[in-house]
């Protein structure tokens, strides 16, 4: 291979113009993060095996074939020759045909990319580019690396065996060349191999035959063993003594490459594809799988639904290392109906779309979910379609085990594994090139990302693929495994989604079927008023596409202590219902109308009765009894809020003789010094000092901000305006007063300049006591320390 | 969007919209797969279970069939996860077969061997098998055909049973069809059990099961035992298999309490086959008395657990069932699944109705008021007294009557629960009682007397709940039950279903203690009833002398 040097590459690159340059760097954004100095700097860095590297990690399978290809050429190469040796490479049929314009194609992408360049008729590989592949094609070392560490006696051993012109020792040739350079000669030559190979035994050519297309080294105990053609025993043993394997360590042994490339038959790849593999899977039609994947998307917002509101009246606990624990997963998946790593989805989704979350050591829906729930059932599908195509975390893996053998928990942050999220873009990218109608199988899906991305294969790739197609049918991207058309949308990420989907989901409906076994039947979503009214009246028994309410004395009687009437209730579901409303049902409202409220119950500290009707008339037509809030229950009966004591002192005052009475009706003897108090037992003093209020309101404000918003605010950019001493301190008198926010300069206790906005509640001897925004904290600050302060408003 | 009429629900139950005009062609299509739970009036509620599903699949419809059915009637898209468990769920019967083979006799096969290896592992089959010939197929002992069948269902994965059955000791049977022919639904219902061999018939109250039995004997031609409910019962198979079949007197027997006969057709009673003495049953020997080719279980949502028992020895031998509800209070409907065998028929109670094979039915709750006096004593009373004391209240008595003269020219059957009562109600009705002590013979004069209209009002108790077949009685008047059990009600109901000579309606009328107990339990009730399809509504005592009778 000819030496290159850098300076012809970057002289190169420097001849571009400034479009194409553009184009370099927008498709390898790395070169100019920090912006290099100079082209030569430029050059340089896209010559780094590091910058190389992630160029090559985006070729897909047919360009990084052309790339091999040509580096493995001696020199430089025009397209006709790449032409001739790709084609071979290409089984017959339409890949053929495809090869010219994908090889244009290539060669245009390569050159863009500056990982081949020069002249059209004399391409090279970009300096770096040729180490960077190694080992190209799945090939072996090459002859002079394989026999890089056999002693000079070996190969004259060697060289002896298998070549009859050899003449010569000590490592080197009568030519004085060295003798590794002949073997390679030698090895390169396909009439050669093709004599060596014609002398071993069948089972020594099947293990070449194993070795030829890669992996190209295998493990051999003993490998550095001493061989010759007479004394080889075993078929590796005769391709070893004939160089056709080497020895490359104590036991490993490796084709050359040389020998490889001869007995590929000339070409560099197998079955050779010049386009992406077609993906493979039934057929089915389009609009059932759109339809059927919008019942699941319905039904997993439904199930998210579900979940939060199941889990603001019962939350499950955050274990002491994050994350949920294993038995609250199980009880969740119960509770939903859902296999466990279902729910375990469900579970990661609402987290990472904001709607549930820690907080005081439970797992609770957010704000953000009150905001959630109230959106159309699309736009909610497409917030969870999109927090879950963004995640960068493997749900699929909830309920394995990690490296030190410990379950992993949903919620745990041990299950955020990086280019996860990036992954399943890819798998959805390529569900959205899938064409109408077809349910591409997993199988097909890996070999199309295989071929996309061959040098490419995070760890777990495979399986983070499995589960994002998994996911995807659970959650309703997919219907019947087929993308569907809000699928595809998310899949893009053009915003389109809800949009989609909206048709395809059931449309509320205004009314129910009532029945006489005393359900009412709601065929579809109910909207939101007629959903509210019945969720008050009847008990749900059902759910789905439909609910089913079921009407019971209990439900009647909630919906009664509500404040409705019986009229109210029948006036409503005859208004709402489509059929008449049966008998058995307006006979229930009825009769637990007619037995509701029969019983009254009250409160009162305090009774006064009397024989005399007359006298009670007299005593609530006193103004003087206005004060104790009397109430007649009966023609004899008064009660009050006020205490028995009270009351009698006030009878007394007004001048009755009333007796005090006890709980049997037994008169009350009471004598002056024997009276007690029958008021509530006052409030307990604590011993401790309660905090000022300032700082109760400084710490329930950074609760509340906690759990609305654990993300502290940014200060601003740039530096605080400096102010004098009693600026500042005036300044922040006004703001305690007001109770809204500054801006404020601050040196910390190392004395490092730090900016910071704060809620600042309370100031005393030479300190200010705020809630640090920036910190999201309670903190105290020492005025003399404060270098500036701005107003930034509420 | 499709306007079907079902809506597939999350929890796997299916609503189908009545009045939809696709709603006929949408019911056949979900049937074989769906049970039908609820039919009030406008929407019909199926459960899909897996027991459904494997019914489904052991008469021959497969998961294609099903999710066509369910993607094709529903109006909303059909949950994707739903159509994965139905498919799954069908696929795991028939994996594993027994199967009669040549050399090794009762064998377990399997098609999926992972799942043989799998319910091989378990320590609940280990017993029930023997040596493993190769890797698909397993012997069984003949003993535990049905053991491992109950088993295997437990563990998920029900066997085909394909192992045959014995033919029976061989006596010609022939259906008499002179002055009635076999219904349509009887025909097939007896032909679908035949094709599958063993298996359960599924027929309203009143729909002639009994004869589906003879229809199915006839198939046989071989010796039958037949196992009912109770002696009465017992008596009136004999009489219907006199009626329907070439059967002579001499040739049907019966095991019961008083008598003990053996003989080609025999008819023996739960109870009697249940009597243990010191600890056994005594008359397990009638099982192995002849080489039975057909069993008949009468009433099978009522076989007693030790039934089940006996008739996992019986697998070799066809097997129908014979019912109106496979809904078990006890939840034992996978060992009817297993011992007995799959659904092998079902027809709609509504539709039998319409086509006038069974009379429609009006109910009617009517709520009587306590008195004051009867209020207090009811509020003071023991909280195991308060059914029986508000049941039996004298304005109940005073309703009844009333409930009489208005039907004054209709067979009327009263029905309760507490002796007392009904020898008052006798009193004041001028009818005579049926109640335990009664003699058998005396009962049946007395039934028979009610047939030919000599006598038009007969009050019962509970003996009369099953098989008694009383088909002329249009009005039935509950004045007390057993706590409102859904088993008694359809048998109650069951009574006054028969369709009368005049074809006329029947009427179901519950007289219901306001605000107690009572009401509580007549809520049951009501909600069984309504669930059926029956019209219900509720009267007031006081209007029961206004009501128009003639609506």
């Amino acid at each position: 291979m000819e030496k290159m040097t850098g300076t012809d590459f970057s002289e190169w690159l420097r001849g571009r113009s400034d479009e194409r340059l553009r184009a370099l760097v927008a498709a390898r954004p790395e070169l100019v993060t920090p912006v290099p100095a100079h082209i030569d700097g430029l050059a340089a860095r896209a010559c780094s095996p590091s910058a190389i590297g992630r160029a090559l990690d985006r070729l897909n399978r047919f360009s990084l074939s052309v790339l091999e290809t040509l580096a493995l050429r001696p020199g430089p190469a025009d397209r006709e020759t790449l032409l001739t040796l790709l084609g071979r490479a290409v089984p017959d049929g339409p890949g053929q045909e495809a090869l010219g314009p994908a090889l244009d194609a290539a060669l245009d992408l390569l050159t863009t990319r500056a990982l081949i360049y020069g002249p059209e008729d004399a391409l090279l590989p970009a300096p770096g580019v040729a180490d960077a592949l190694e080992p190209p094609a799945a090939l072996g070392p090459p002859v002079a690396e394989v026999f890089r560490h056999h002693p000079p006696e070996r190969l004259d051993v060697l060289l002896r065996d298998i070549d009859p012109a050899y003449e010569g020792g000590g490592g080197h040739t009568d030519g004085g060349r060295p003798a590794r350079e002949r073997l390679a000669a030698l090895l390169a030559d396909p009439a050669t191999v093709g004599r060596l190979v014609g002398e071993v035994s069948p089972q020594a050519r099947a293990a070449l035959d194993e070795l030829v297309w890669g992996p190209a080294s295998g493990r051999l105990p003993n490998a550095r063993r001493d061989v010759d053609t007479a004394g080889a025993q075993s078929p590796i043993e005769q391709l070893l003594a004939r160089g056709l394997l080497g020895a490359t360590g104590e036991e490993t042994v490796a084709l050359p490459r040389e020998v490889a490339l001869v007995l590929r038959d000339g070409c560099v790849h197998r079955d050779l594809s010049p386009g992406p593999p077609a993906l493979e899977g039934p057929v089915r039609d389009q609009d059932l799988a759109d339809r059927t994947a919008a019942g699941q998307a319905f039904t997993f917002v439904r199930t998210v639904e579900e979940l939060c509101e199941v889990w603001s009246v019962d939350p499950p606990g955050v274990l002491r290392a994050g994350g949920l624990a294993v038995r609250d997963l199980r009880r969740t998946a119960q509770l939903l109906d859902l296999p466990e790593w279902a729910a375990g989805l469900v579970v990661e989704v609402a987290h990472a779309a904001g709607l549930v979350a820690a907080g005081e050591g439970e797992w609770l829906p957010t704000g953000g979910y009150d905001a959630w729930r109230i959106k159309a059932t699309e736009d909610r599908w497409a917030v969870l379609a999109d927090a879950w195509a963004a995640m960068e975390r493997a749900p699929g893996l909830i309920g394995e085990r990690d490296d030190r053998d410990r379950p992993m928990n949903a919620l745990h942050p041990d299950l955020r594994r990086p280019g996860a999220a990036q992954t399943r873009a890819r798998a959805l990218a390529v569900l959205e090139s899938a064409p109408t109608g077809l349910a591409p199988t997993p199988e097909s899906v890996l070999a199309r990302l295989a071929w996309e991305q061959p040098r490419r294969r995070p760890a777990l790739r495979d399986r983070l693929v499995r589960f994002a197609l998994r996911e995807a049918e659970h959650i309703g991207v997919t219907g019947l495994g087929v993308p569907s058309s809000h699928g595809r949308s998310v899949a893009r990420g053009d915003g389109r989604a809800a949009g989609l989907l909206a048709p395809l989901l059931p449309r509320p409906v205004d009314h129910v079927l009532l029945q006489a076994d005393l359900t009412a039947v709601a065929p579809g979503p109910l909207t939101t008023d007629l959903g509210r009214r019945l969720a008050l009246t009847a008990d749900v028994e059902s759910k789905g596409g439909a609910t089913v309410y079921r009407f019971s004395e209990q439900s009647i009687r909630r919906a009664l202590d509500a404040g409705q009437s019986a009229g109210d209730l029948l006036a409503m579901l005859e208004r709402h219902s489509a059929t008449p409303v049966p008998q058995p049902l307006a006979y229930l409202v009825t009769d637990v109308a007619r037995r509701h409220g029969r019983i009254r119950v009250g409160a009162a500290s305090a009774y006064i009765r009397c024989d005399d009707p007359a006298l009670l008339d007299e005593v609530l037509a006193d103004k003087r009894a206005h004060l104790l809030r009397l109430r007649r229950l009966a023609p004899t009966v008064l009660v009050s809020k006020t205490s028995r004591a009270a009351l009698v002192d006030s009878l007394r005052a007004m001048g009755y003789a009333p007796v005090a009475e006890s709980l049997e009706g037994d008169v009350v003897v009471a004598r002056a010094d024997a009276r007690r108090t029958e008021g509530q037992l006052a409030a307990r003093v604590t011993a401790t000092a309660a905090p000022d209020p300032e700082t109760l309101t400084a710490a329930v404000r950074a609760m509340r901000a906690g759990d609305s918003r654990r993300r502290p605010v940014e200060a601003p950019e740039g530096q605080v305006p400096r102010s004098p001493a009693t600026a500042t301190i005036s300044a922040l008198q006004e703001a305690i007063r007001q109770g809204s926010r500054v801006w404020i300069g601050y040196l910390d206790s190392q004395g490092h300049a730090t900016s910071r906005i704060l809620e600042p509640a309370r100031m005393e001897g030479g300190y200010l006591t705020a809630y640090d925004e920036t910190r999201a904290t309670v903190h105290r600050f020492a005025l003399h320390r404060i270098t500036g302060i701005a107003d930034i408003g509420r | 969007m499709s306007d079907g009429p079902l809506i597939v629900q999350s929890d796997k139950t299916l609503l189908l919209e009545v009045d939809h005009p696709r709603a006929d062609e949408c019911r056949k299509a979900i049937a074989p797969f769906a049970e039908l739970e609820r039919a009030p009036e406008h929407v019909h509620t199926y459960r899909v279970t897996p027991l459904a599903l494997w019914n489904a699949r052991a008469a021959g419809h497969d998961a294609e069939q099903v999710v066509d059915a369910l993607i094709g009637f529903s109006r909303y898209p059909v949950p994707h996860a739903l159509l994965v468990d139905v498919a799954e769920t069908m696929a795991r019967y028939g994996r594993l077969r027994l199967e009669k083979h040549p050399i090794h006799g009762l064998v377990l096969t399997s098609t999926d061997r992972a799942v043989l290896e799998e319910v091989l592992r378990s320590k609940k089959i280990q017993p029930l098998v023997g040596d493993r010939f190769g890797v698909d197929v397993v012997a069984v002992h003949p003993s535990e055909r049905g053991n491992i069948k109950q088993t295997l269902l437990k563990l998920g994965w029900p066997a085909e049973d394909l192992a045959g059955y014995v033919d029976g000791e061989h006596h010609p049977i022939d259906l008499r069809e002179d002055g009635w022919t076999l219904r349509p639904y009887q025909k097939e219902a007896a032909d679908a059990f035949w094709h599958g061999g063993s298996g359960v018939v599924v027929l309203p109250c009143g729909a002639g099961k009994t004869i589906v039995g003879a229809a199915a004997m006839a198939h046989a031609r071989a010796t039958t035992l037949i196992l009912v409910t109770n002696t009465v019962s017992a008596h009136q198979w004999k009489q219907e298999l006199l009626r329907r079949t070439s059967l002579t007197e001499d040739e049907i027997g019966e095991y019961t309490g008083t008598k003990k006969e053996i003989r080609p057709v025999t008819i023996a009673t739960y109870q009697v086959m249940t009597t243990r003495r010191q600890g056994t049953y005594r008359h397990l020997e009638l099982f192995d008395a002849r080489d039975w080719g057909l069993v008949v279980y009468d009433e099978v949502h009522l076989l007693p657990a030790p039934i089940f028992r006996m008739t996992a020895d019986l697998q070799a031998r066809r097997r129908i069932g014979l019912t109106a509800t496979l809904v078990r209070e006890d939840g034992r409907e996978g060992d009817v699944f297993s011992l007995i065998g799959p659904k092998r028929y079902d027809a709609p109670w509504k539709e039998m109705e319409n086509q006038g094979y069974i009379a429609p039915a009006e109910c009617v709750e009517v709520r009587v008021t306590l008195s004051d006096d009867e209020r207090l004593a009811y509020a003071m009373a023991e909280s195991d007294e308060r059914y029986r004391f508000c049941s039996t209240t004298p304005a109940k008595t005073r309703v009844t009557e009333a409930l009489v003269r208005r039907h004054a020219d209709e067979q009327v059957l009263v029905i309760g629960q507490y002796i007392d009562q009904l020898d008052e109600l006798g009193e004041h009705l001028n009818a005579p009682v049926i109640k335990g002590e009664t003699k058998i013979k005396e009962r049946e004069r007395l039934f028979q007397a009610f047939r030919d209209k000599e006598i038009r009002v007969l009050v019962v108790s509970k003996v009369a709940n099953f098989s008694i077949d009383l088909p002329e009685a249009a009005v039935a008047i509950q004045v007390s039950g057993t706590f409102g059990s859904r088993q008694e009600e359809a048998q109650r109901l069951g009574r006054v279903l028969r369709p009368k000579a005049d074809g006329g309606g029947a009427r179901f009328y519950s007289v219901v203690s306001r605000d107690t107990v009572d009401q509580e339990f007549a809520a049951h009730r009501q909600r069984f009833l309504a669930e059926q399809g029956y019209a219900y509504h509720i009267i007031d005592a006081d209007d029961v002398g206004e009501e128009d009778p003639a609506r």
